[in-house]
């Protein structure tokens, strides 16, 4: 594990007392936990169901179907149907559903016709619902979900090839360095949208919608890993001329070792400024190219796809673009807000000493 | 700053003399050594070499027993109310990317307007009558023996650039559309195979001949248009370039200025002063509009947009969506009586809407599956929920052809039990943790549901949902439309969501859909099995790969037949075989079309023809300058009209 010097510690510390930044982060820290619970509040399964004294658990188990619970068909149960059947025979059955008792695939034809209904109570649909009647909360929600975990791991492996790629180019130097920077130089004048564009649409759809996630990601981490390196590269270029890393040479420290245990841990502080930023960007691109069709594969909910929604219903049904816009909003605001804070305190001049 | 401020002059010294050396270049191109090309002789050497084909012979050669018709008889298309004048404005979705009329990149959504609605043929189907009425042709007559169409053209036809059109511009059509400088392969292969002979007996009189009998041979003839050959004397290896960019000269009322075009952004038609069908019958009451300004929108929304601001004159309400949520009857503008909204009920064969399943496909092969497959779609969901019940559910592949339709069969219902029952049939008994099936390999059924369609993309997300009850799983591929439509031609697909339109004809085609030439090479051996080593033909409208030895053997006796009963027999039969074979799944048809128009946009009595397939396909409306005045100064002063929410059924048929 790398041990922060005291330093880093400090800088921690300072973010705290930064309070906009720190509840932005808390705030943030609970939408994600939220998010990973999210089949218990957000979801068409029950959360218990009681039948003829034996409880089930639908939500994380195989599909119950609905014979299970003398219901006279062989696909998934209709658990709100199911809660009216049991209200009706009134043999103490029961069943609970979740805050929002609605997958974010359904269509809910509860009325008439599929179009968007403004947001209801009454139906349990908190912000409406889209142009096919599904309901925009759920959709928001696990389109959320998807934005932020795809930006983390967006963030996780541009991080780890910039880092490796930079340090290595910094603490090994001379060739090395030379030719790989202008590799880098090339690769990064690849328009990054357009290579996604063409990549992700000769991906046939026989793939499964995680494995097409998964190869937008690596895509999308393909053409975006260079720029970190630059960073990494002067500031390894710079801890490597320091006296304590002679020293650790002079003991006979392995070159990893040296990277890893003693340059890396005082580079953290320029990387953890960016990274707030980096999800920005990787939630801004995801929700783009959604946008512009080439992003996650329908009907995954997503944010941008929302947004398309949204605008070609402007008149019509506000409400698609007030959410997701909001939405939009309220995520990037808290990530900013993480990283104004992360900046201010790790801003070295509050700790020089120089006169 | 010295470096750039020297640096200005010298380039635009240089501009100077290039710009210079371009004009002197363009003055001395005309007489210099490498003049335009004449292809003139290689015309004639081609008819020459082609004596079967090209004919030519005097009017004393033409039989005696001839009756000549002219359809003069026949309503008049179009309102004597109509008004010239006035600019219609209208909406591309993207600039066209040539103005040649064949080849590359030429059949895009600009060609309806230099082509397809406003050019005329030697004689037109009656919209409303389905007999012929005269185009460029003055009167025609069918041989005994129904393999040939005498047609006397009219002296008077003019192509827009003064031009008279003569017999030789017919024959020239056949060398031009023969051509390989043209680059369109389906051209050479129809205009090759198709007809067998045109003979000129003098500049108004020819013959052309077709190699099978047919009841609609009048079609095949009259549906001609010439081509210009004093236009394309330049014709040859550079064609796609040389011609990129220039108007073709046509013989009908609106003509392109090369002003006009307005690259990425605009074109403009002008109507022709000097058309010279300006007054005849059938055409002095249609194509009313001065210009028609088609400004390039690509998106939706936004055209609605513009409509509603009335910077365009009419704007497709078929979609549920613009009918009764973006432009519902309690519109202000609609209740105003600024926009109307009108529903014209339509009779004509419909585009085949439908899921096109690829039989070469692993399980797809099944019949099993593929009727589980028909079952397991909820095509009346769709219809009823998300097309509002407006549409009605296709019924076979070839709808819409009046007793060549079959008369009794229906596409299958979504039946959860009945799609259960036929997967199990195929071995697939077991529902998995998700609820799709699974057979004993562990297989899942599981297959891609491919379009094109963007605005269709709700729909398939809908038929997935209900799929999903029969334990089907529908993974969902919405593609742009040229990927989608490649990949459907390279077979690639395992389900595609697509239409063909279909022209108005007297009969469905089936070799196209249907046939196994179409399907694989060589499909059987000699001795009638299936060729073990057969592959897979790409760039064919088979979507299903259907090679059936019995549908080849019907298809080739229905196109070779000349009696109208055998052929109505084998299109039932057919159509009953195809529906066995349960690889297409009719979806919905569209009975009727939408469109609001703006009050100054005016139409006949009853509105358009029976055939019609959009309000403005034959051009019978026509722009009123004054009420256009008159209604844009209501709407700023708030003066109001009775609303027009008019639905024309006269020709509703269900």
């Amino acid at each position: 594990m790398i041990r922060f010097n005291p330093q880093t510690v400090k800088k921690l510390r300072r973010f705290r007392e930064i309070k906009r930044g720190y509840y932005s982060f808390v705030i943030l820290v609970l939408l994600l936990t939220a998010s990973l619970l999210g089949e218990l509040l957000v979801n068409n399964r029950a959360l218990i169901v009681s039948y003829q004294g034996t409880l089930f658990f639908p939500t994380y188990s195989a599909f119950h179907p609905g014979t299970d619970f003398g219901l006279d068909y062989s696909y998934e149960t209709n658990y709100q149907n199911l809660q009216t059947v049991f209200e009706r025979d009134a043999r103490g059955d029961w069943l609970l559903m979740p805050i929002v008792p609605y997958n974010p695939l359904e269509n809910d034809a509860s009325e008439e016709v599929f179009r968007p209904t403004p947001p209801s109570i009454a139906d349990q649909h908190y912000l409406g619902t889209d142009t096919t009647s599904r309901d925009i909360l759920a959709r928001l929600f696990y389109g959320t979900r998807i934005a932020l975990f795809f930006s983390l791991a967006f963030m996780a492996a541009v991080y780890l090839i910039g880092i490796a790629t930079g340090c290595a180019m910094g603490y090994f130097g001379g060739a090395f360095d030379l030719v790989f920077q202008r590799l880098i130089e090339i690769w990064s004048n690849i328009p990054f949208l357009y290579m996604v564009i063409i990549v992700f649409s000769v991906i046939p759809a026989t793939f499964s919608v995680p494995t097409r996630i998964a190869i937008l990601l690596i895509v999308m981490v393909l053409f975006s890993w260079t720029s970190m390196t630059y960073y990494m590269r002067t500031e390894t270029y710079k801890e490597k001329a320091r006296d304590y890393t002679a020293a650790a040479r002079i003991i006979g420290a392995s070159d990893f070792r040296i990277i890893f245990r003693h340059i890396l841990p005082n580079v953290i502080a320029t990387l953890v400024t960016f990274m707030p930023f980096t999800i920005v960007s990787a939630i801004t691109a995801i929700t783009s190219l959604d946008f512009l069709g080439f992003g996650l594969p329908p009907p995954t909910p997503s944010l941008g796809e929302l947004l398309k929604q949204g605008t070609a219903t402007l008149r019509t049904a506000p409400w698609i673009v007030t959410s997701a816009f909001g939405t939009l909003v309220i995520l990037l605001t808290l990530v900013t807000f993480i990283g104004e804070a992360v900046r201010e305190a790790f801003d070295p001049k509050k700790f020089t000493i120089y006169q | 700053m010295r470096p750039i401020a020297i640096f200005l002059p010298v380039m635009c010294t240089v501009l100077l003399i290039t710009a210079c050396g371009g004009e002197s270049d363009q003055e001395s191109a005309p007489t210099g050594v490498d003049a335009a090309p004449d292809n003139t002789q290689e015309v004639l050497d081609y008819y020459a070499s082609k004596p079967d084909f090209f004919s030519f012979k005097t009017v004393a050669d033409l039989p005696d027993d001839l009756v000549w018709q002219d359809g003069m008889e026949l309503a008049e298309i179009g309102s004597p109310k109509a008004k010239k004048g006035g600019t219609q404005y209208a909406r591309l979705q993207d600039f066209p990317r040539t103005l040649r009329l064949v080849g590359p990149d030429s059949n895009g959504s600009f060609r309806p307007w230099i082509l397809d609605d406003t050019t005329m043929q030697m004689g037109h189907r009656h919209p409303n009558e389905f007999v012929f009425y005269p185009g460029l042709a003055s009167s025609w007559a069918v041989s005994k023996e129904r393999k040939t169409v005498y047609v006397k053209l009219d002296p008077a036809a003019r192509w827009s650039d003064g031009v008279p059109i003569k017999a030789d511009d017919y024959l020239f059509l056949f060398f031009f559309f023969q051509s390989t400088y043209i680059v369109a392969p389906w051209y050479n292969n129809w205009y090759g195979t198709q007809y067998t002979n045109i003979t000129k007996y003098d500049d108004h009189t020819i013959s052309i001949s077709v190699p099978e009998v047919k009841p609609d041979i009048d079609s095949r003839v009259l549906g001609l248009s010439p081509v210009p050959q004093h236009f394309y004397k330049e014709l040859g290896d550079d064609y796609v370039e040389r011609y990129q960019w220039k108007y073709v000269p046509t013989s009908g009322p609106y003509i392109v200025k090369q002003e006009d075009i307005r690259k990425g952004r605009s074109i403009t038609l002008t109507r022709n002063d000097d058309w010279w069908a300006k007054d005849k019958k059938f055409w002095r009451y249609r194509y009313n509009t001065d210009k028609i300004h088609l400004s390039v929108i690509r998106d939706t929304p936004k055209v609605f947009e513009s409509f509603k601001r009335g910077d365009i004159d009419q704007f497709g309400l078929n979609l549920a969506e613009y009918w009764y949520e973006k432009l519902p009857n309690e519109d202000a503008d609609v209740q105003n009586g600024y926009i109307h909204k009108t529903v014209f009920y339509n009779q004509r064969p419909r585009p085949t809407y439908g899921l096109w399943i690829n039989t070469s496909k692993p399980h797809l092969d099944n019949v099993d599956i593929r009727v589980g497959i028909n079952y397991a779609t909820n095509w009346q969901l769709v219809i009823d929920k998300f097309f509002r019940g407006d549409y009605v559910r296709m019924k076979t592949g070839a709808d819409g052809f009046g007793e060549f339709t079959h008369p009794t069969l229906e596409a299958r219902p979504f039946d959860i039990g009945k799609a259960l029952e036929h997967f199990s049939n195929a071995g697939f008994t077991e529902r998995g943790p998700n609820g799709i099936l699974i057979n004993e390999a562990g297989q899942t059924l599981s297959f891609t549901l491919s379009t094109g369609y963007e605005a269709l993309k709700d729909v398939l997300t809908i038929l997935k949902e209900e799929a999903a009850k029969a334990g089907l799983e529908y993974r969902i591929e919405v593609l742009d439309s040229t990927a989608s439509w490649k990949k459907a031609q390279e077979k690639k697909h395992d389900i595609q969501l697509s239409a063909f339109s279909v022209f108005l004809e007297m009969y469905p085609r089936y070799w196209e859909h249907s046939h196994s030439d179409n399907a694989f090479d060589k499909a059987f051996l000699e001795d009638g099995s299936v060729n073990p080593e057969r592959k897979l033909k790409t760039q064919t409208n088979n979507l299903e790969t259907i090679a059936i030895r019995e549908l080849d053997e019907m298809i080739n006796r229905y196109r070779a037949s000349d009696s109208k009963e055998a052929m109505l027999d084998l299109s039932h039969r057919m159509a009953e075989l195809l529906y066995n074979h349960a690889s297409f799944i009719p979806g919905y048809v569209q009975p009727f079309y939408r469109v609001g128009s703006w009050r100054w946009v005016r139409y006949p009595d009853n509105f358009n023809l029976k055939h019609s397939r959009s309000a403005g396909q034959y051009f019978v409306h026509w722009i009123d300058t004054e009420i256009k005045e008159k209604t844009l100064a209501a709407r700023d002063s708030g003066q109001t009209f009775p609303p027009q929410i008019n639905v024309f059924d006269q020709y509703r048929s269900d």
